[in-house]
């Protein structure tokens, strides 16, 4: 090994995090405004009833939920790959000119899509498929752009120092296989073009499933998208963010060995729990219930690992609140997936499924787990970057308090929606007809959606504190040295 | 051998990619046949209705609304029969939805009609004092894609071997067939023969004046097809 | 008490106290007990174990974090300067994960194996046992509880074209207080009617076939204006009436009160004339009224019941 340090080359890094940045503020934007439109639905006309169309509930919820996974989550997912890929396989990007290439490929062809997409979903273009919304020309586009990651991780595999692969390593690699797989299967379409040249959009396509069959490779697709781009990539953050940072070494290797292949076969198994009571057959439903349910095993196991390597550091957790964003992360990765199991038992999942426990589970996954990790992570990078200490280390602090908050409102507040209105849909009055119309159960979930309403500001707030704070640690904050870099971050006050 | 795959990435990679894919075939083959058998008295889409249903996705009603409903007094109480997989044959992409901010709407075409789904959607709280549910005033004024749902009627004849122009037994023991045009002139034809039926039923001047010149209104499709689902 | 003890208990009281409040919402407490629905118990039991085993477990390691320290051999690797210690799984989840296993290979196996339940099956067994029940219970209604279950089944089922004044909500509707409006009568007889009142495909004929016999002429504009507001009116008042008498008298009665098997009662709502609607539908002035086929026999009896109570105050 030498011993000369790497200059690590953190271009393509760095683009990926401005992009995050950017995104994990709009998209959680139009996160906040939907929650006001459920609470009052005026919200749908903010801009005037001729801009309904493009800013009503319906359009906004897919700009949404695919601006945060593919815009924030993915984009905070590549830059940590640009990072930590370099830095545990003991290689620089500047070693390879095609690398640097493909990389910066990567990230421009991924912008380009993005922006088509945004505006497509605005305009209405949409497959109605959830969290793959896109048509076949975007679809096309999206494996252009995974291959070019693929060339980046195999690239750098290829060329390392470093002989045996980091435990975030198999992780960025079971993201690409997985999402990969899920994907091209899950997009399987039929252009109308083909039979029909001339005729109509050209962009529009048909799905090669119907009906049972559709759903069973959407689900299929959709848990597991959960799995490979909300659990695992952040899972890889994790493995290498808290140890650094707090210096301490991964509390068990073993545990990480089973954690990981454990999740790698039980996840797939498990899509049969959005599916439950529907028209898939019996068994397939079980299997997924069963398979959920044993899940919470190898989740908790990397959760755990995390908490332990923390053991004894009690004063790093209250210093640092990089190590509060993770910690809370990984707590809140425990609770996700406890709940999600527990929503996948057939019973529970009769009385949460369509209901806002559901959103109150995603969210608990989504803001407390990805989100503080991803906060976490880009706060480590940044300063490593840009050498640059932390702006702030107050305002990252009083973030943290702010957006645990949010989060907790979140989830309470759709915990109660979710469970009031599912038992209000099942209840019978005392002759044995239905208790409550449709629009009873509506009316009261008014007060928790406003609640919710407030929580989501309240986070976006943090993620506005968030960009601030980034923002001024790229361009004016204190410059540090190399050595200031070990582990705990530095930070102005 | 952990440690050996660790150290080799490429039977790392296939390692992963043998158990993860192991799975998907486990859960979607088998019943892959059976699935796509269409029951007795499912039929196509017809042009309207497939341009309504087109209207519908455009606008992501199936964020808000389920179209699956689960064997449970208290869903066939509200909404009818519970859901049968042959059913959905004819529907590329399924829209069961995944969430209910509003009702299902499987059966909505048994238990509701052309003008209350008009004032309904130009402005729920008029007839649903309450309802959260968005306004939609622009459907009213755009004009609705018909030729796309003619190119998807095409593509799904020909790839999927969907039975149009043929006559299809019913559960009432009644014969329907549900006509494709050969061209595209065709098409538009027979989408505003349907079309100028449920604006018959319609109230909004413009609208009604806009059949009768010969154009389909997003809103006269999405009434066509939430009349169907039944 | 140790704080971080104190703080797991107050996370765990607060959303203990948060699924109260969610029964609560729901009907309360007493009757999520008295129906028994075990759907409901579950998902209360599932948020209640959510809630106390994750505090639990994450307090613990809190504590570890508080007053361990970390020990271990080290791996020779490092990455990044990222160390490995060689320590074992935590017993309890490693054990906890080989029982999942197990417990899985028993379900599919042993336990559920494939094939052997079917919820259609199961719904077919419950919808069964509500019958019996409801059926037992509600066998011989007094008019009061007829009506008082047809309200309760209006709101769900009808309120939302009707409103829950059941006026109808600014002519979307039929306004179900009173028997018929002027414009709808109007409509009827210059268009006839056709919507199976009679239970047959008996038609009511339009203008064209409605004869006058007090001038031998067909019935003419200012007649059906006037006559329209006589029976919108519930048949009172003097202009109309002869045109009434001399038109219509012949088919609905001369006190509007329908004869059988020829014309619906049109002087006030009767529950034959609710029950056809639900049963045929009807199209009119006002628009289309859907037919409910999916109602139990009792829960027709209840609605025709309440409906014609709602204009015979
Ligand atoms: C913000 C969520 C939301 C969106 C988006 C939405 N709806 Fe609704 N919808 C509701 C709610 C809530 C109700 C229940 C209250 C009511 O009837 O207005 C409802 C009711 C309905 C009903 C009445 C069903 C019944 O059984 O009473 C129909 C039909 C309907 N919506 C169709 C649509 C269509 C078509 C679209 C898309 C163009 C759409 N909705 C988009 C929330 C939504
Ligand atoms: C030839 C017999 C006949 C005559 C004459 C007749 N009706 Fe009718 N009327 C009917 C029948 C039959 C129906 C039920 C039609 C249906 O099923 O829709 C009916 C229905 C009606 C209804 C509709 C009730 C409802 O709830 O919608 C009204 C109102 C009505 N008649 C008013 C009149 C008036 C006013 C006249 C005189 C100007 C008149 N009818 C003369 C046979 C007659
Ligand atoms: C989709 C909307 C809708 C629903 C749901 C609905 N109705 Fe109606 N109903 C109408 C309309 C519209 C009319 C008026 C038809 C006309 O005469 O123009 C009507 C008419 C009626 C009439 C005839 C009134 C008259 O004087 O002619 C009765 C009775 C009635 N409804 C009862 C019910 C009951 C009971 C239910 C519930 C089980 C119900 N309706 C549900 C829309 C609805
Ligand atoms: C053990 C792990 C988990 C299990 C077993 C699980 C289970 C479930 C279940 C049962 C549902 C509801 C399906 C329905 O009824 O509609 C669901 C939905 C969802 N979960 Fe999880 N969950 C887990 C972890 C996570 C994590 C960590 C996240 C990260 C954010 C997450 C994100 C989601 C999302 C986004 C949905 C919504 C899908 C939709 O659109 O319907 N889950 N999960
Ligand atoms: C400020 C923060 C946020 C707010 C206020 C917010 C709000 C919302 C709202 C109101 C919905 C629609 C719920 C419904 O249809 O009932 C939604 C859906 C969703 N959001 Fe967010 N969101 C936020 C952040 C995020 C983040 C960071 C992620 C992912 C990383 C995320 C992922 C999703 C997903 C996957 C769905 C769809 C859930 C489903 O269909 O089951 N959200 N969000
Ligand atoms: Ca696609
Ligand atoms: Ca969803
Ligand atoms: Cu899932």
């Amino acid at each position: 090994m030498e011993n000369r340090p790497l200059e690590y080359d953190y271009t393509v890094a760095k683009l990926f995090m401005y992009n995050a940045i950017f995104v994990g503020v709009a998209g959680m934007l139009a996160g906040v405004v939907l929650a006001w439109q459920m609470a009052f639905p005026q919200f749908n006309y903010i801009l005037g009833v001729n801009f309904a169309e493009y800013t009503n509930f319906g359009r906004l919820r897919a700009i949404h939920t695919d601006s945060v996974i593919y815009g924030f989550v993915l984009s905070a997912v590549w830059s940590t790959w640009y990072y930590v890929g370099q830095r545990v396989l003991k290689v620089s990007m500047a070693e390879s000119k095609f690398l640097m290439f493909a990389g910066k490929a990567h990230f421009w062809i991924y912008m380009a899509a993005s922006v088509i997409i945004v505006i497509g979903l605005q305009l209405g273009i949409t497959s109605s498929k959830e969290y793959s919304e896109f048509e076949w020309p975007i679809d096309a586009g999206i494996v252009v752009v995974w291959v070019l990651w693929g060339i980046s991780i195999f690239g750098l595999i290829g060329i390392r120092r470093e002989k045996s692969l980091y435990i975030s390593i198999w992780y960025y690699i079971a993201t690409f296989l997985a999402v990969a797989m899920l994907h091209i299967f899950n997009n399987a379409e039929i252009p109308t073009w083909i039979a029909a040249p001339g005729v109509g959009n050209w962009y529009h396509s048909v799905s090669m499933y119907a009906g049972t069959n559709d759903a069973l490779v959407q689900w299929w697709f959709g848990h597991n998208a959960v799995a490979f781009l909300l659990t695992t990539p952040i899972i890889a953050m994790s493995y290498y963010f808290l140890p650094k940072e707090s210096g301490q070494a991964v509390y068990s290797y073993k545990l990480s060995l089973l954690a990981f292949w454990g999740l790698m076969f039980v996840y797939l198994w498990a899509g049969g729990h959005h599916l439950l009571f529907s028209t898939v057959p019996d068994w397939m439903q079980t299997m997924g219930s069963v398979f959920s349910v044993v899940l919470i095993l190898p989740s908790w196991g990397s959760a755990v690992n995390m908490l332990l390597t923390m053991k004894g550091e009690w004063q790093q957790v209250a210093a640092s609140p990089l190590i509060k964003f993770m910690v809370m992360a990984s707590t809140f990765y425990m609770f996700s997936t406890l709940e999600g199991p527990i929503q996948a038992i057939k019973s529970v999942n009769a009385l949460a499924h369509f209901t806002d426990w559901i959103i109150g589970h995603v969210h608990d996954g989504a803001l407390g787990w990805v989100g503080f990790m991803v906060i976490a992570a880009l706060s480590h990078m940044a300063p490593r970057m840009f050498k640059r200490e932390i702006y702030s280390k107050s305002l990252l602090g009083t973030q943290f308090w702010i957006q645990t908050l949010g989060v907790i409102l979140y989830f309470t507040s759709m915990w109660i929606a979710g469970i009031t209105q599912g038992m209000m849909w099942r209840a019978h009055d005392e002759f044995g007809n239905l208790a409550y119309s449709f629009i009873d159960t509506v009316v009261v979930l008014h007060p928790y959606f406003t609640i919710r309403a407030v929580g989501g500001t309240l986070y976006l707030i943090g993620m506005v504190m968030f960009a601030y704070n980034m923002y001024k640690t790229m361009t004016s904050s204190r410059v540090v040295e190399e050595s200031e870099l070990q582990n705990a971050t530095p930070m102005g006050a | 051998m952990f440690h050996w795959l660790e150290k080799n990435p490429f039977f790392f990679a296939v390692a992963v990619f043998v158990v993860i894919a192991f799975a998907g075939l486990v859960e979607i083959l088998p019943n892959f046949a059976q699935a796509s058998r269409p029951i007795l008295g499912a039929k196509p889409y017809s042009t309207l209705e497939l341009t309504g249903r087109l209207v519908y996705i455009k606008n992501n009603c199936n964020g808000c609304h389920s179209q699956l409903i689960r064997p449970f007094k208290s869903e066939t109480d509200r909404y009818g029969h519970y859901s049968m997989s042959g059913e959905y044959a004819y529907d590329r992409p399924f829209l069961w939805g995944s969430k209910r901010t509003g009702p299902d709407l499987m059966r909505v075409g048994n238990y509701r009609t052309t003008d209350w789904h008009e004032t309904h959607m130009k402005d729920p709280v008029a007839v649903v004092p309450g309802s959260i549910m968005p306004a939609y005033t622009w459907l009213f004024k755009n004009i609705a894609d018909v030729d796309t749902a003619y190119a998807e009627q095409l593509t799904v004849q020909k790839f999927f071997a969907v039975p149009y122009n043929t006559e299809l037994p019913m559960a009432d023991g009644s014969k329907v067939t549900v006509a494709l045009a050969d061209t595209l002139e065709g098409a538009r034809a027979s989408a505003l023969e349907e079309a100028k039926v449920v604006a018959a039923d319609m109230k909004d001047q413009a609208v009604k004046d806009a059949v009768a010149a010969g154009q389909v209104p997003e809103i006269v499709a999405l009434i066509a097809y939430l009349n169907r689902l039944k | 008490m140790n704080k971080t003890v104190l703080a797991a208990i107050i996370v765990t009281i607060a959303m203990l106290g948060f699924t109260y409040a969610a029964v609560e919402m729901a009907g309360g407490l007493d009757k999520l007990i008295k129906d028994g629905d075990w759907v409901n118990m579950l998902a209360i039991l599932g948020a209640v174990i959510l809630v106390i085993a994750t505090t639990f477990v994450v307090t613990k390691y809190v504590r570890q974090m508080q007053n361990d320290t970390a020990s271990g051999k080290l791996a020779e690797e490092t990455w990044d300067g990222i160390g490995e210690y060689k320590n074992e799984p935590p017993f309890g989840w490693f054990v906890l994960y080989l029982i999942m296993i197990i417990w899985a290979i028993w379900y599919f196996l042993a336990g559920y194996p494939v094939n052997s339940y079917s919820q259609i099956g199961e719904y077919n067994q419950k919808v069964a046992e509500h019958d019996v029940k409801f059926n037992e219970q509600y066998k011989d209604m007094d008019d009061e509880t007829l009506k008082e279950m047809g309200g309760s089944i209006f709101i769900v089922q009808c309120a939302p074209c009707h409103g829950l004044q059941a006026d109808g909500i600014n002519g979307q509707a039929a306004d179900l207080t009173a028997r018929i409006s002027e414009k709808s009568v109007k409509y009827v007889v210059l268009n006839g009617s056709n919507s199976n009142l009679m239970g047959t495909s008996m038609p009511m004929p339009d203008r064209n076939g409605l004869l006058n016999s007090n001038t031998s002429a067909l019935i003419t504009d200012a007649e059906i204006d006037a006559v329209s507001k006589y029976v919108a009116g519930g048949l009172t008042g003097t202009e109309g009436a002869d045109v009434f008498a001399g038109t219509c008298a012949a088919c609905h009665g001369a006190d509007g009160k329908g004869m059988e098997m020829v014309a619906p009662n049109i002087a006030q709502m009767s529950p034959e004339m609710v029950g056809m609607v639900l049963n045929h539908g009807k199209k009119g002035a006002i628009g289309a009224m859907p037919a409910f086929t999916n109602l139990t026999e009792v829960q027709h009896k209840a609605i025709n019941a309440y409906v014609a109570s709602l204009s015979q105050k």
